[in-house]
């Protein structure tokens, strides 16, 4: 192996080690930074806090994940076997939860069910006398993450049923199984490869959730990170914090793929004979049952918390309509341009460059590379921060150089967050395309005498398009969304839509925060459904394939 | 006559373990055709991937036109080394025309290369079309002459005629030959068909589990059918093996 390295290192190959090791600095600055020792407050934080952290962070997650795959199996399961009125409208708007951070649905529950609240004071004019429904609690905030996460498992399930071959469900009925056995010991286990990959999401959104849990009052890893570095003011022992945060993703991460490996079957799919074709009419008791199943997590996952924010929205609107808010608006568009932008960028230098890079070992570089979709805001953020300083001091003490304006005065380190945070959502898909296409186009070009980068913009690029242009808006949305790592990483003058509705929020003025909220879901919704628009029609063909 | 290709002692290994290629060594004149003939699995695909450059020898060294293509330290990059290489699946860019993807490695006379390369390969009527209107027969055609109009000094062809039926592929294997022997370049490809090799083919390479068995001129075949591994190896071929070993006996 060694004796032909100096032979076959070429430029792609330093490119792809400069590339994932520059995307892993906050990273391998965490790791890096533990052996400097615990932090002054450590002691007083594993005494009173730390239990409190690593429990109520499980509890989320069991509670979370649960109710989440009820949610997300059922759904999927009705859309894509039985045939109803509205059904392709339903299945669209079992994703649109997915357009509101889960902050925003747990501010909107308060104004719904807290003293005084939308729901409570109908109930009372109701004749129905009750004074609040206490949603600040652990149980509220695992209401509020289900209702807002599951659309995860919705999405990677469904897509199961739907490519299942009608000929599976034939045979397990002409063997006389009833639809219940067919659900239980055919399509349940056939799908789990998919839950659990769903479900995998859904537990990593609960380990980023900042806001939500923060405005509940619930103790988790990143409230304690965000806790403990601000108004503790110890950094070291945030990076601790986040260190035992890190071992929890990874055991996840391990977990899952132990299951998925365990549980992953070979599907044998022909479009031609997929189950669209035996769909079921819905009607009667079951027609209702299963109407109310499917209703449940559209009306408390979207209905319900927009129309508390649009109520909210109406009545803060004279003051809360304002040049600002386009300013706002126009800042988060902004910055998620720039960031969708490098992110894209990136994705498609690693993708080619590794594949260009004949030395195999560092293949593993692209995957820790795409490692921060695993890793919540907090960290990153921590990391950045602790590796940016030290940066700085180095620059200030050889050189005399001040540039610490230029990590913390400028949008560059929020960019680059961005770009290690969610490299994975684009890298992942447009590697799987670039892989379909196959390598042979590139090397019949190169045999051509047409140069790699040549190549690249001339035939492999243009027959991955479609897939880069939905991976950039889906990186849009997931940018637009962020809220953790935008707080800890902002530039001082910059304020995005998230930022903004967390402030009034944080500040007690949660009316406030509607408005901005309510903008920030309309892009949302708006991009969902023109991608959604885009995949069914020009998206949808490959450039003159046959 | 000067070789056009030599290859000494080349080994290929993807896994660090088992060997695709293992320790092959051999010489093809300038102007000649040969065919690799072997089962799948048999090292032919890796063999013409590793004189084109596309993989790099585990050992061994590769020579084509006297210069040194690769060999322990160095090795030179598929865009230099003025191969050329029709794939197994034609590997047309699918959202070029057909004279785009003619001209796409021409950097000068651009139409006048095209319209030639057209009127070689007979397909004048169809420089706007695009590749997923073509038959395998027309699209084969186009990707041969793409190569072609690099004017490469060694041409290889893998798997030529698999994706074809067996009139097409009778007219193109005499196509192919007649294009080759126009532009006077040497070639190199790829069968399981022992027929394809004996109509078109100058000398014949038979691989075995990546390893040379046999190497001899076409018209020597006959002869070598007294040798057991010869006779063994058109055996396994199975391709109307009976037939074929008649046929050659005649």
């Amino acid at each position: 192996m060694l004796k032909h390295f100096k032979r076959d290192i070429n430029q792609w190959s330093l490119y792809t080690v400069t590339i994932s090791l520059f995307i892993t600095i906050p990273l391998l600055a965490i790791i890096i930074y533990l052996f400097d020792g615990t932090g002054e407050m450590w002691e007083h934080i594993s005494n009173h806090f730390l239990w409190d952290y690593i429990s109520n962070s499980l509890l989320l997650l069991v509670g979370t994940g649960i109710i989440s795959t009820l949610f997300g199996v059922s759904s999927a399961w009705i859309v894509s076997n039985y045939e109803f009125r509205f059904r392709k409208w339903i299945q669209w708007l079992l994703f649109l939860p997915l357009a509101i951070p889960s902050y925003i649905v747990a501010y909107a529950y308060v104004g719904l069910l807290g003293n005084g609240g939308t729901f409570i004071r109908l109930l009372n004019s109701l004749g129905i006398s009750i004074q609040k429904i206490e949603m600040m609690n652990h149980f509220g905030l695992i209401w509020i993450l289900s209702c807002s996460l599951f659309p995860y498992v919705y999405a990677s399930t469904r897509a199961v049923f739907l490519s299942f071959p009608k000929s599976i469900k034939e045979s397990t009925q002409l063997l006389g199984a009833s639809n219940r056995r067919y659900f239980f010991s055919v399509a349940l286990p056939l799908a789990s490869p998919a839950i659990i990959g769903g479900l995998f999401l859904v537990f990593m959104e609960v380990l980023n959730d900042y806001g939500a849990a923060k405005y509940y009052g619930i103790n988790t890893f990143t409230t304690g990170i965000f806790r403990t570095w601000t108004a503790l003011e110890d950094l070291q022992s945030a990076i601790y914090l986040s260190a035992l945060l890190v071992i929890m993703v990874f055991a996840i991460n391990a977990f899952v793929a132990w299951r998925r490996r365990k549980k992953s079957y070979v599907l044998k799919i022909d479009t031609s004979q997929q189950q669209s074709a035996t769909r079921k009419t819905l009607q009667g008791k079951k027609g209702l049952l299963y109407g109310m199943i499917l209703s449940i997590p559209i009306l408390f996952g979207f209905v319900l918390p927009v129309i508390q924010l649009i109520y909210w929205a109406i009545l803060t609107f004279s003051e809360m309509f304002n040049a600002d808010l386009f300013w706002i608006a126009m800042q988060s568009i902004g910055v998620a341009l720039s960031g969708a932008f490098f992110i894209i960028i990136t994705s498609i230098a690693l993708i080619y460059f590794s594949k260009w890079n004949p030395i195999k070992s560092f293949q593993i570089l692209k995957k820790v590379a795409t490692i921060g979709y695993v890793l919540p805001g907090a960290i990153i953020g921590i990391g950045i921060i602790r590796s940016s300083q030290s940066f700085i001091d180095f620059f200030s003490n050889t050189f005399g150089l001040k540039i610490g304006f230029l990590f913390y005065g400028s949008s560059i380190i929020l960019i680059y967050a961005y770009v290690f945070r969610f490299l994975a959502v684009a890298f992942n898909p447009m590697e799987a395309n670039a892989l379909k296409i196959g390598k042979n186009l590139g090397e019949a070009s190169q045999l051509l005498g047409i140069s790699r980068l040549k190549t690249l913009f001339k035939v492999e690029l243009p027959l991955v398009r479609n897939v880069i242009i939905s991976a950039f808006v889906l990186v849009f949305i997931d940018i637009l969304k962020e809220l953790p790592l935008t707080l800890i990483l902002k530039p001082y003058n910059l304020n995005t839509l998230a930022v903004t509705a967390y402030a009034y929020a944080d500040d007690e003025r949660v009316a406030e925060a509607a408005l901005p909220a309510l903008v920030l879901i309309v892009i949302i919704a708006i991009l969902m459904s023109l991608l959604n628009y885009a995949e069914k029609t020009f998206l949808k063909a490959t450039p003159n394939s046959k | 006559m000067p070789h056009i290709v030599a290859i000494k002692n080349l080994s290929k290994s993807y896994d660090g373990k088992t060997y695709a290629l293992s320790d092959c060594t051999f010489t093809l004149d300038t102007g000649k055709i040969c065919a690799i003939v072997g089962e799948s699995g048999s090292g032919k695909s890796t063999l013409i991937r590793l004189i084109a450059g596309l993989e790099r020898p585990n050992t061994g060294s590769i020579i084509i036109k006297d210069t040194i293509m690769s060999n322990d330290d160095f090795i030179v990059s598929p865009q230099k080394r003025h191969v050329g290489l029709v794939f197994q699946d034609y590997a047309l860019f699918p959202h070029l025309t057909v004279a785009q993807n003619i001209a796409f490695g021409l950097k000068e006379n651009k139409q006048d290369i095209v319209t030639k390369m057209l009127r070689l390969i007979k397909m004048e009527t169809y420089a706007n079309t695009y590749p997923s209107e073509l038959s395998g027969g027309q699209e084969q055609r186009v990707a041969l002459a793409r190569t072609l109009a690099l004017n490469p000094e060694l041409l290889l062809l893998d798997e030529p005629f698999s994706n074809l039926d067996a009139a097409l592929k009778s007219n193109l294997r005499q196509e192919i030959k007649h294009i080759v022997n126009e532009v006077g370049t040497s070639m190199i490809f790829i069968t399981h068909d022992l027929y394809d090799a004996i109509d078109i083919a100058d000398e014949i390479i038979f691989l075995k589990d990546g390893n040379i068995q046999w190497h001899c001129p076409v018209k020597a075949l006959s002869k070598s059918l007294e040798n057991d591994t010869v006779k063994s190896l058109i055996e396994e071929l199975k391709h109307n093996a009976e037939h074929l070993l008649q046929l050659l006996k005649h």
